[in-house]
């Protein structure tokens, strides 16, 4: 099927086919790799990108279904990305750091839709993202230090 | 000169005889008190710009011309024999590449990587490659396996009682056990069950293989390149050098990647055949079924004490679930070492059973080992109505405990005092109370090895720039390796740690270094690089001391200035850099051997803070205190991150994580993350850290391992202080809801 | 994951068309659907995204309100109005899975997805429910089941089925203007496996409910702090003088439960006897929440 698909700002036309998941084009056919597959079944979080500003677990979405759609990854450029970037920097909120695209992706959605998150906003928001590592913690005071940071 | 040394050396707490290449390098030691700038003080990692904008390329994001995708044909039962496969039909598809089965693929560690009698759900018995991942599922589907199920045995307790084992049952003892528990003032017994606990890297096990007129390449996620370019190219004949392994970026490992995994040895025959680049990936079910795990164990202790609470008498067995195969990990490491004891008697028994293989997770053994041991010390120093902490206390090991020999350095009781101040243990009672939330302070002490070891090489280039680029053998699985090699250069030579290139994860383009496991990759590691780093530094002065006339001994490097001592000559660092042209100063180092007749250890203590909900069984894990003595730290940052990494991993043992396998399939019923919980940000306990920052004097820099003593004691904290919150000891993990309500229930 | 082909209608008519034709399969979030899929624990021929045909929003309805089957789960959560006046259910849609699947996740799918049982979703295993013979859990592991005996013992997972059911919600489709929640689910049979009982071609367009408690809360169990199918879900809603009660977790269906008697018919299983202490006790916390 045709597909047209806005990637960070970028617009690319497709043809795909419709049992195709989201993640595996973006990562397959946009060639951007940011984006990972650790489960592919909505289990862990580490494919979250945002789709028209929801942010959404790209191997249970099919690209087909998000024909025309915005998407943008943790390859986008963004104030708020980039803020969040940094303080995941700043406070080492990743170590292998396989699942921190998507934690960054949440972050964005829930400091978009929150932008004062409190501790436990903070907790209930990024808890669609395993981390095995166990950088938690630390995330969680990225989140609040990008937070803070706001201009 | 370099020679060759006969050396102990030791792998997870397995010492070995081995011969050991030794040059003569004696490693640069900072003075005692020596004011260190960059050692020692925080720093972010040198590879965050790659890792937080997606720039970092793991393995599974691999993507070569002309590349194509692996699936495996896995057994769906728990011993069986493979009656026909239809590798035609499967090759006959469209973008179908290769097709092989049993016996075509060389074997590892002598077992067949593929098999027509596999002897657990999971196993492989054949693989595909085709032009896209849904013609290789196509491939699969037609290889239309006949199965002929056989009889099977998964449940620990059945396998005992057939006697069935993978090695021997192995019996070691010191002393006089029975006598000295017949003569104790009282004596506990007590049996823990603990669950298998499965890895879980958020990046499965992966490798891409591609053969040249060079030889084979693998990019594997893999905790080890040497390891898995020594396996691969035993096992495809090839010289060392002919196969290049690369592992730059990978998404975790715990234990479970080490050297080249099954995969590896599919993919590179599927490449060779198919005569294109081959990427294969595990599901996350493989994860679940044939990637490994920590061992389930039932482990039974006796253990007895004089009124006093001195230790008299330690009797321990564990019956250890290995799989089909596995290592044997030293489970009662922790009742024969922890503590002294002269009489000690333990007794494994590593049962076979119709699941995958059970390999290194974090801590291996011992993790499992001190949830058992040091909550059956806590039921004994209740039976004397001594404090837990006391008790841990009053039986310090002076000396290590099994060998006889002396610790190169020991802190525990100092962890255990300052865990106890921290966590506020004198008024943990107060914590408790009869409503239906409990509470409860508990606490666990951790011992391990982890003094890493040779050989480990690096090299230093320094050029016009001043930008030094450090090579070297090992692989960052996200431990931080290569940040703190890096800040151990920026300290030799006075320049930010972010102006040094780490190249590592690459064998072609180093000397050999230490797979990451048993917590020794950095103490192996950094004092090869420190070597190689001091070597140019001392280069460097040479060239400066030459430049302004000044003897070297006079001249210091820092904040990229060489400066006389007096004050009076500061120049930047690139002014006698930019002489080289197109020269550059290179050093070289190499790690030498540990001290003979000592044994590295490294020890730790925390305490956790827990609540119970006595009436729907939730238990939350309020705070854990955790102090090691694990050396120096390179860098607290990153040493914070590893102990966080490790309690939030037991915070799992402790709580979720358990594999079930069905009693009359034999398969795992929870095979993938939703119905095997790890632990979510929303479940991560408040953690204080600290470390005794005391530098080993016998080890090189001083500096022992650290990735895995955090997850070893945190498990039996929160086991001890659910007793103390509730009265009641739930002696198997994890606590589950349905466990905690059962016992309630009494 | 099989190949199949994609349909958005844009029309509930036209949707319910494409639904006739064999193996079509409606999709709203897909993030059940989609994994059942790749399982192969069903087939499609056709996947129709009924996100184009069916309402989404939340609009009053004289003194309840009407939620259109494709209104995004989160949507429910975070609607000031809905945690003011219908706070149960507010409460049950901000627990359901994790953020994201909660903003993927319709309403409509969340009320019609399948059971959890890991024998139904094991992708070896046929198993009674599937259409095969045999009921694995109750040979085998059944630890997190229900606590009523029966063919399957599965339990019914939907958070928001709980809500609603307490909520008197009742249930528009293309075919049937409005009847009760408790309809759209029927207990498998050894003739006819599925537990949602719509007609082919026929699918939810909207849940109503017709006025709000004077009080209501949802009180649930997981198996970890966040991201866990409730163990057990208890809704409670107060109209007047009259508790309705409704539960996930114990039984293959939502069930009202009798705020007197709990337990009534709920004995639990070899290996489930834990959980009436978790009913009982969650019961006793939404009664005590809603006065
Ligand atoms: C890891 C994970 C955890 C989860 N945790 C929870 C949880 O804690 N609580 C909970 O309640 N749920 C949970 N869910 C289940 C569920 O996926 C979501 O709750 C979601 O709301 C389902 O909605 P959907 O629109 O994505 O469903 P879909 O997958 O699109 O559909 C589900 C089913 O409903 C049918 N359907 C969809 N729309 C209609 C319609 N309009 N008319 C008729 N039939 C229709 C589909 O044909 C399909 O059979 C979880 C899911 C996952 C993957
Ligand atoms: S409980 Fe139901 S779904 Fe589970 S195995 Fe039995 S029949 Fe199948
Ligand atoms: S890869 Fe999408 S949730 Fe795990
Ligand atoms: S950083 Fe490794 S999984 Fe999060």
């Amino acid at each position: 099927m045709q597909l047209r698909l806005t990637i960070n700002d970028q617009r690319h036309e497709l043809e795909v086919e419709p049992h195709r998941p989201l993640a595996d084009v973006i990562r397959t056919d946009a060639a951007l790799t940011g984006t990972k597959v650790a489960c592919g079944e909505g289990t862990c979080g580490s494919c979250t990108v945002l789709v028209d500003g929801r942010a959404v677990l790209s191997c249970l979405t099919l690209a087909v279904a998000c024909d025309g759609a915005d998407v943008r990854t943790v390859e986008g450029e963004d104030e708020l990305l980039g803020r969040l970037q940094a303080a995941f920097t700043a406070e080492d909120a990743f170590q292998c750091g396989f699942c921190t695209p998507g934690q960054l992706l949440s972050a964005v959605a829930l400091l978009r839709a929150n932008p004062r998150p409190s501790s436990a906003e903070i907790r209930a928001g990024m808890s669609g993202n395993l981390c095995r590592c166990g950088a938690y913690p630390a995330i969680e005071r990225a989140v609040a230090r990008a937070a803070g940071e706001a201009r | 000169m370099a020679r060759l040394v006969k050396t102990q050396v030791e792998m997870e707490g397995r010492y070995e005889e081995r011969w050991t290449l030794v040059e003569e390098d004696v490693t640069p030691e900072y003075a005692d008190g020596e004011e260190l700038a960059v050692v020692g003080h925080p720093h972010t990692r040198v590879s965050a710009a790659a890792r937080v904008t997606g720039g970092a390329r793991f393995i599974s994001d691999i993507d070569l011309p002309g590349m194509v995708h692996a699936a495996v044909l896995r057994s769906p039962h728990a011993n069986a024999r493979v009656a026909s496969l239809d590798r035609a039909a499967a090759a006959a598809l469209p973008g179908v590449r290769a097709v092989i089965g049993p016996g075509d693929v060389p074997e590892r560690d002598g077992r067949p990587v593929l098999t027509d009698a596999p002897a657990y759900a999971g196993g492989a018995v054949a693989a595909v490659a085709a032009d896209t991942p849904d013609q290789a599922e196509r491939a699969l589907e037609a290889l239309a396996p006949g199965w002929e199920p056989l009889a099977f045995v998964v449940d620990l307790d059945e396998g005992l009682a057939r006697q069935e084992f993978t090695e021997d049952p192995e019996e070691t003892s010191r002393g006089d056990v029975d006598a000295a528990l017949a003569g104790a003032a009282a004596v506990i017994e007590a049996e823990y069950r603990t669950p298998t606990q499965i890895q879980t890297p958020l990046e499965p096990h992966c490798a891409v293989a591609a053969w040249d007129a060079g030889g084979l390449t693998v990019w594997s996620s893999t905790q080890g390149i040497f390891a898995a370019r020594d396996e691969l190219a035993r096992a495809f004949g090839l010289e060392p050098d002919d196969v290049r392994v690369v592992c730059e970026y990978m998404g975790g490992g715990f234990g479970g990647k080490q050297g080249c995994g099954p995969e590896g040895y599919m993919a590179a025959e599927l490449a060779r055949r198919a005569g294109r680049p081959v990427r294969l990936v595990y599901t996350r079910r493989d994860e679940h079924t044939t990637a490994g795990y920590r061992a389930p164990t039932v482990q039974t202790y006796r253990i007895g004490a004089d009124a006093d609470g001195k230790l008299v008498g330690v009797e321990g067995s564990a019956v250890i679930g290995v799989g089909v195969h596995g290592w044997v990990f030293p489970v009662l490491n922790p009742a024969e070492a922890l503590y002294e004891c002269a009489h000690v008697r333990s007794m494994v028994l590593p049962v076979k059973l119709n699941l995958g293989f059970s390999n290194a997770f974090r801590a291996p053994g011992v993790m499992e080992g001190t949830f058992g041991f040091e909550q059956a010390l806590d039921e004994l120093a209740e039976e004397l109505g001594i404090d837990p902490l006391e008790i841990r206390l009053r039986n310090p090991a002076a000396i290590e405990q099994a060998s006889g020999k002396p610790y190169t350095s020991k802190h525990l009781e100092a962890c255990q005092r300052r865990v106890a101040e921290l966590a506020g243990w004198k008024e943990r009672d107060a914590l408790r109370s009869d409503g239906r939330v409990r509470r409860g302070m508990g606490l666990a002490s951790q011992i391990w090895w982890g003094g890493g070891g040779p050989p480990a090489h690096a090299t230093v280039r320094l050029g016009k720039t001043a930008r030094p680029t450090l090579v070297c053998g090992f692989q960052d699985i996200g431990t931080g390796t290569m940040t703190a090699s890096a800040v151990v250069v920026a300290e030799a030579l006075g320049v930010p740690v972010g102006h040094v290139r780490v190249q590592a994860g690459d064998t072609a383009r180093s000397g050999y270094g230490p797979t990451s496991g048993g917590s020794m990759t950095l103490a192996s590691v950094a004092p090869a690089v420190r070597t190689a780093a001091h070597d140019v530094r001392t280069q460097l002065l040479d060239l400066a001391a030459d430049m302004f006339e000044i003897a070297a001994s006079d001249l210091v490097l820092a904040d990229g200035h060489v400066s006389s001592r007096d004050g009076t000559l500061r120049h930047e660092i690139t002014e006698i850099t930019s002489k080289l042209g197109n020269s550059s100063l290179v050093g070289h180092g190499s790690r030498g051997p540990n001290p003979d007749g000592m044994r590295v250890n490294t020890f730790g203590c925390q305490a956790a803070q827990i609540a119970v909900d006595t009436l729907t069984g939730a238990v939350t894990v309020e705070k854990v205190w955790a102090v090691h003595d694990v050396g120096r730290i390179v860098n607290p940052m990153g040493a914070m991150s590893q102990v966080t990494g490790g309690v939030l991993q037991a915070v799992g043992f402790a709580l979720s994580e358990e594999r079930v396998v069905d009693p009359t399939t034999g398969t795992v019923v929870n095979a993938g993350l939703e119905d095997y919980k790890v632990p979510t940000i929303a479940d991560t306990p408040e953690i204080v850290c600290e470390f005794v920052d005391s530098p080993d004097p016998h080890l090189a820099l001083g500096i022992k391992g650290l990735g895995e003593p955090p997850i070893i004691p945190t498990a039996a904290a929160i086991g001890n202080a659910f007793a103390h919150a509730t009265g009641v000891r739930v002696r198997q993990a994890p606590f589950t809801p349905r466990r905690v309500l059962e016992a309630l229930a009494g | 994951m099989k190949p199949f082909t994609y349909s958005a209608p844009a029309s509930v008519a036209e949707a319910a068309e494409r639904l006739a034709a064999p193996g079509a399969r409606a999709m709203g979030g897909g993030t059940d659907l989609l994994p059942q899929l790749q399982r192969g624990i069903r087939r499609a021929g056709e996947v129709v995204d009924l996100r184009g045909a069916v309402p989404a929003g939340i609009l009053a309805a004289g003194q309840g309100v009407r939620i259109g089957a494709a209104t995004r789960v989160a949507d429910v959560a975070r609607d000031p109005d809905m945690a003011a006046r219908f706070a149960v259910l507010a409460q049950a849609a901000g627990a359901v899975a994790s953020p994201q699947l909660r903003e993927m996740g319709t309403v409509a799918g969340n009320l019609c997805q399948a059971v959890r049982c890991w024998y139904y979703r094991h992708p070896d295993l046929t198993c009674w429910l599937r259409g095969g013979d045999t009921c694995y859990a109750q040979v085998g592991d059944h630890r997190k089941h229900g606590l009523e005996p029966g063919d399957c013992i599965s339990v019914a997972p939907s958070d928001l089925a709980a809500a609603l059911l307490a909520l008197r919600a009742v249930v528009t489709t293309n075919r049937r203007e409005s009847f009760p929640l408790a309809d759209l689910y029927r207990k498998a049979t050894a003739g006819d496996r599925s537990t949602i009982a719509l007609d082919d071609g026929e699918l939810v367009t909207a849940v109503t409910v017709p006025e709000p408690p004077d009080a209501s809360a949802y009180m649930r169990a997981g198996e970890r702090a966040a991201w866990s199918f409730a163990l057990c879900g208890v809704a409670a809603a107060r109209f007047g003088g009259e508790v309705r009660l409704a539960a996930i977790g114990v039984s293959n269906l939502p069930r009202l439960l009798d705020p007197a008697d709990p337990l009534a018919g709920l004995p639990g299983l070899e290996m489930t006897g834990w959980k009436r202490r978790l009913l009982e006790t969650l019961t006793q916390d939404a009664l005590a929440a809603v006065g």
